[in-house]
């Protein structure tokens, strides 16, 4: 295809243009530019696929084969004006402004021209398009520049294809420019970014608003030094009631005196008419003068509201402090259900100043008791996560494991030392356990001696098991026996491990395939054949290499630790927050699981990391004056990580709190759960509570956290 | 008496450092082994005392295959044999004094030793050791506090602390300036002249080789190309030693007397 390369440098390839006019890309392909031609058609298709399915997002069922109708019609025409844009724009460039900086500017004009010529164009543009009908299905604004871009792109692609050459490679900063700006419309559109809703729904939630951003009303108890009196009132009044006692005038503090004080209660008709009950004369005294005076009524089950209707509710006391008023006993209901005398209240009132006790409210105290659980949360889960990724760690670090080899016969020992160790180990541990009187007594040493005694048998057995297979097949057994007691152990593991395997696909995949009680019928089977190949595939390794070989052991951990930590930490935290609530029920506690779950994972991965990036200089010195493992990593190994692991624990320390609010939105415990709570009682001012504190706590830590790891790092 | 029979070293990438290597080295001697780098000193000395594993070939060292040793005799070999590294390799966030401590590692508790936790004895011979390469007044300061020269002071400390028998220097000056060259050989040689502690050591320099060697064996891709007596090296010229050393060969130009 190289000759239809015009040989001439800088020389305009009609052919090439007019083959990217039919199908961009295409002639800068011919020329050669084959992987330049593909981006171009790429970004084109891919952008119009976009604008076709952004622009046809509105009902419910789009309708795509409309949407790219339209969109074709609105290409063919923005192409054209577009065309007779940049014509317009040569010919004042080549008549007016033939300057560089002139040239430039009026670059730029054309540029805004262009897109305003396009929205101006906008309707009637897409009234060719569509009917007025149709449009209302689409977006019309996404067709018409998404429209109008591909256009430009197009164009580009033309103009493009005429200079491009199979060796040189011209900037396509042009390109990249409008895909970035098709990509931020669309993108926008997709996401629903909607401005003027921002701004026309702002009022609405200023009220909230102002609750969240200052809610410490709620904070503190107020004290409320109100006037008030009250007088008792027996409704409805059965024959021969005589009411509550009457209140006598008092000479000091206030009073209020009602008759009758057993009367009937007022009803409220189907049309709304109100047939009044008894009337009553309220007269009181002791008040403000001046002050107005309000009348609350209270019904027997402690329900208070302004009688309206029934009579004056608002009365200004005398220059005495007395008053005088009428009303009917309003129409609280009732329950069918009550029995006994109805004794309902009126109440008198002047609302006096209220003064701040500067006591914290019952929500704000609440609030910083789980803020507190939230904080002992991460802390705890640091805590405990460090405490268990620390050995994982170091088991995950592959300059350490590495170093960890032994003969496969050693191998071969301890594997099955490991097993009969930690068989062992769980019988002595069982022991203990039914001596102490079983779990529920004594949870923690019960468990911590399972894991003592299962996890020290298993590593005991396992050096024992080997160093003795090893000495024995070396030393005292003949070269032929060792060989056979290595093959047939190897086999042994590898019949095991197929056997899980070959039950795993059973119940993996015969249940989904068939049915779950043919997926049990057939799972000694699969195990059987599993078995069989594990054991001929590792029997064959054995029979390959000497008892006496070298194995790396260490890698074996390496990768099943690390693989392991890598599929936890994948997991988000709030994903095993819902695993811990399913497992101990909402509360603090589980959202400590998760956060430990995932703490563990991603300080063992942080960790490992940092003991990998170590300098090895040091180790070898150690080593080589003759000391041991643990004092190797005592004095080579861990004065190198220690700042590495304090900065990270703290880092994870923070990043533990931050989380622990959030798990408990999803109930987890702590203030998240609060918070949550509140928002959904459209407490907003509690939850104003809930934020603030958070925020204070996360801005603190941050500022602590990045104090301790600058003295560190 | 150290004895290399046959030694070979083959990575697991197919690398072979070392072929075929054999030689003795009598008790007392300074023995350096010179040659490029990549042609395989480092390995040699490092499976002298087993931080890599030989692949194939024998060291006896007084009567004691070292090859064939268990983990447990290994560092009790080990602890006998002293090592001093080009790039010093200290703990830079440890104290010079815990650094020099390490040396006994072979020998202490091993318990006692994780919560650092050192003799009284074995504190005083560190302070001893230091007095010995000159810098006992810097004890308490961060290793990483010192200048290189005093970085490989404490190494030395460091390998003396072990009561050695034998020194093994991976080119123990090569990351110093040619005055402090000078300096650390004077006091391995003093060690190897006043305890007669038996020094191998790998180096770049003809002068310092010809300066200090009682016999040097020239390594070149693996394998001995060369061993010279004293006086052998005494009288080799610029250009046997290039022949022997390559192109890169050198002088360093500063001879003790201008220190």
């Amino acid at each position: 295809m190289t000759e239809l390369i015009d040989p001439a440098p800088k020389v305009r390839s009609y052919l090439q243009s007019f083959l990217s006019l039919l199908i961009p890309g295409l002639g800068q392909a011919v020329a050669g530019a084959i992987s330049r031609g593909l981006i171009i058609l790429a970004s084109i298709l891919t952008f119009s696929g976009l604008t076709i399915w952004t622009a046809a997002q509105r009902p419910r069922f789009p309708d795509y084969g409309l949407t790219a109708r339209a969109f074709l019609i609105l290409l063919g025409e923005t192409a054209a004006l577009l065309l007779f844009i940049i014509a317009a724009y040569y010919l004042v460039t080549r008549t007016v402004a033939r300057k560089p900086t002139t040239r430039a500017a009026v670059q730029t004009g054309f540029i805004i021209l262009g897109i305003l010529l396009i929205a101006l164009a906008q309707q009637s543009l897409l009234n060719t398009a569509l009917s007025a009908d149709d449009q209302s299905n689409v977006y019309g604004i996404t067709l018409v520049f998404g429209a109008a871009l591909t256009a430009a792109m197009w164009l580009w692609n033309i103009s493009d294809a005429g200079w491009v050459r199979e060796d040189d490679a011209p900037s396509m900063n042009g390109l990249v420019f409008l895909s970035l700006a098709a990509l931020i419309i669309l993108g926008s559109r997709v996401t629903q970014v909607d401005l003027p809703k921002a701004v026309r729904e702002y009022r609405d939630t200023e009220i909230i608003l102002r609750q969240i951003v200052w809610p410490w009303e709620a904070a503190f108890v107020y004290e409320e030094n109100n006037v008030e009196a009250e007088a008792k009132i027996q409704a409805p009044c059965p024959p021969g009631a005589t009411g509550p006692e009457v209140n006598e005038p008092k000479d000091k503090g206030p009073w209020v005196v009602v008759s009758p004080t057993c009367g009937d209660l007022s009803e409220r008709g189907t049309m709304g008419a109100i047939d009044f009950g008894t009337e009553l004369t309220i007269t009181g005294g002791g008040f403000v003068p001046g002050q107005t005076v309000n009348i609350r009524w209270e019904n027997p089950i402690g329900n208070a509201f302004k009688p309206r209707g029934f009579g004056d509710t608002e009365i200004p006391a005398s220059g005495e402090g007395t008053f005088e008023t009428k009303l009917f006993i309003p129409d609280a209901t009732i329950s069918s259900t009550a029995q006994g005398d109805q004794i309902h209240r009126l109440i008198a009132i002047q609302t006096g100043e209220r003064e701040f006790t500067g006591k914290l409210s019952q929500d704000m105290k609440l609030a910083l008791q789980q803020m507190l659980v939230t904080i002992m949360m991460g802390m705890m889960a640091t805590l405990v996560g460090v405490v268990l990724s620390i050995p994982l760690s170091f088991l995950s670090a592959r300059n350490l494991m590495g170093s960890l080899k032994s003969t496969l016969q050693a191998f071969v020992g301890g594997v099955f030392g490991l097993v009969a160790g930690a068989w062992l180990g769980s019988m002595i541990a069982g022991l203990i356990a039914s001596a102490l009187g079983g779990l529920e007594k004594y949870p923690l040493l019960t468990f911590g001696s399972y894991i003592i005694f299962v996890l020290g048998g298993a590593l005991l057995f396992y050096r024992l098991a080997g160093a003795s297979l090893d000495w024995l097949g070396k030393r005292a057994l003949p070269a032929v026996v060792a060989r056979l007691i290595t093959i047939i152990g190897l086999a042994a593991v590898g019949a095991t491990i197929g056997y899980g395997l070959g039950i795993g696909f059973s119940y993996g995949i015969f249940s989904i395939t068939h049915t779950a009680e043919f997926a049990e019928e057939m799972a000694p089977r699969t195990g059987a054949i599993g078995a069989a190949v594990g054991a001929l595939l590792i029997a064959y390794y054995g029979y390959r290499r000497q008892p006496t070989d070298e194995i790396t052991t260490g890698n074996f951990i390496y990768v099943i630790v690390r693989v392991t930590l890598n599929i936890i930490r994948s997991i988000e935290p709030l994903i095993w927050a819902i695993i811990g609530i399913i497992w101990v029920g909402p509360g603090p506690f589980a959202g400590f699981i998760a956060l430990t779950i995932h703490t563990i994972a991603a300080l063992g991965k942080l960790y490992s990391e940092a003991i990998e990036s170590i300098d090895p200089g040091p180790i070898e010195a150690v080593q080589s004056t003759g000391a041991d493992r643990l004092q190797t990593i005592r004095y080579a190994v861990v004065p190198q990580i220690l700042p590495p692991f304090i900065a990270f624990t703290i880092y994870r320390w923070d990043i533990n709190v931050r989380l622990s609010t959030i798990i408990g939105l999803v109930g987890g415990g702590g203030i998240g759960f609060l918070l949550i709570q509140w928002i959904r009682l459209f407490q907003y001012e509690q939850a104003g509570i809930a934020v603030w504190l958070i925020t204070i706590t996360v801005a603190a830590l941050d500022f602590v956290s990045a104090e301790i790891r600058g003295r560190f790092v | 008496m150290l004895k290399i029979e046959n030694l070979t070293k083959i990575y697991e990438d197919g690398t072979v450092a070392l072929k075929d290597v054999s030689f003795t080295v009598e008790e007392g001697e300074f023995l350096v082994v010179i040659g490029l780098s990549g042609s395989g000193k480092s390995t040699l000395l490092r499976c002298i005392n087993r931080l890599i594993d030989p692949t194939e070939g024998k060291i006896i060292w007084n009567d004691i295959d070292i090859t064939e040793a268990s983990e447990g005799d290994l560092r009790r070999i080990r602890r006998s044999i002293g090592m001093i590294f080009q790039q010093f390799n200290l703990v830079d966030r440890s104290s010079v004094m815990t650094n020099v401590l390490t040396g006994r590692c072979g020998y202490v508790n091993p318990i006692w030793s994780l919560i650092n936790y050192f003799p009284r004895k074995d504190r005083e011979r560190a302070l001893n050791a230091l007095e010995r390469v000159g810098i006992p007044d810097k004890a308490d300061n961060r290793a990483d506090a010192l200048s290189g020269g005093q970085k490989q002071r404490v190494g030395i400390a460091r390998a003396l602390m072990q009561e050695p028998k034998m020194l093994l220097a991976d080119e123990p000056v090569a990351s110093l300036d040619p005055v402090l060259a000078h300096s650390i050989l004077g006091y391995l040689e003093k060690l190897n002249q006043e305890d007669a502690i038996t020094v191998l050591c790998s180096l770049h320099y003809l002068d310092l080789v010809q300066r200090y060697a009682t016999r040097v064996i020239g390594l070149r891709e693996g394998r001995i190309i060369y061993e010279g007596s004293r006086d052998d090296i005494r009288q080799l010229t610029d250009e046997q030693f290039k022949q022997i050393y390559g192109e890169e060969a050198q002088r360093l130009n500063v001879g003790p007397e201008d220190f």
